[in-house]
């Protein structure tokens, strides 16, 4: 079955080329849902059937870090896969992101055969 | 890091990259240049700070022809005016120039942070800093006109 992915970025353009690029890269999935910083995402993680989180790290109001934290704690979503997809994919930053349940990470400008390659596994 | 000999070549590489694999449009890097940018007319600057080990930013500046250009490339869309779309497609090319120079300057990215990108755009403007930083310039072709990446960093 098609997993349903929820893409979180603060830039609206950056969730409409990740959207694109899952669909140039081939990848099977189901709804797409969007949320601009770590709040709407929780808000969303606890109202829609998500599969998979596709997040920025740099973000105003709830960052990527802390989105992952505050996500850990709640019992119903916390075991929702976390990919991380940013410009910050530093080994302090990265280490830290995936301390705290980060499935993985995608730095950057990234092309669809680099989606496929790093994101096909989980879908 | 001397930005010239070292810092110049991987940005523009950064740049090259950002530009074929994600704006989907093809570029051309010309001759770098220590010159500052003096008064830019109908234009959009995105830029992002550097704080920690390297204090001071990167910035790119677009004529608004090759930023509507740019912005329509990256989303597969026609654009016809300065709009939050174009504003935002600058700042996340700023952003992710951003990362990629954090990682030049640093181990593994350690010990810098970067500060969310913000846009500024009009019909004239002045970009200027102090004179103690170290200035880079990299100009490139665009199919729709001439752009620059600057780096300004803290001596």
């Amino acid at each position: 079955m098609a997993k349903n992915v929820l893409l979180v970025d603060d830039s609206s353009t950056m969730r409409k080329i990740i959207s694109r690029s899952l669909r140039q890269a081939g990848l099977e999935f189901g709804k797409i849902f969007e949320a601009g910083d770590g709040q709407e995402a929780l808000a969303v993680l606890e109202s829609e059937e998500v599969d998979i989180v596709l997040s920025d790290i740099n973000m105003p109001n709830m960052n990527g870090i802390e989105f992952l934290r505050e996500k850990a704690g709640r019992d119903a979503i916390k075991d929702i896969p976390v990919f991380m997809i940013s410009t910050e994919t530093g080994e302090d930053i990265i280490g830290e992101a995936k301390s705290l349940g980060a499935a993985g990470a995608l730095k950057k400008p990234f092309t669809p055969d680099k989606v496929n390659e790093v994101l096909g596994p989980l879908m | 890091m001397d930005v010239n000999t070292e810092l110049a070549p991987r940005l523009t590489e950064s740049t090259l990259e950002i530009f074929t694999g994600m704006v989907m449009m093809e570029i051309e890097p010309l001759e770098e240049t220590a010159a500052a940018l003096g008064v830019l007319h109908n234009s959009i600057t995105g830029m992002v700070g550097l704080a920690g080990t390297h204090k001071g930013l990167l910035a790119v500046h677009l004529p608004e022809a090759v930023a509507l250009a740019v912005t329509g490339s990256f989303l597969g869309m026609e654009v016809a005016e300065i709009n939050e779309d174009v504003q935002d497609a600058i700042g996340e090319i700023a952003n992710m120039l951003g990362g990629d120079l954090k990682m030049i300057l640093s181990d593994k990215g350690k010990d810098i942070q970067l500060s969310l990108p913000s846009t500024i755009s009009g019909e004239t403007y002045t970009f200027a800093s102090s004179a103690d930083i170290d200035h880079l310039v990299l100009p490139f072709k665009a199919p729709d006109g001439i752009f620059q990446v600057v780096v300004e960093l803290e001596k």
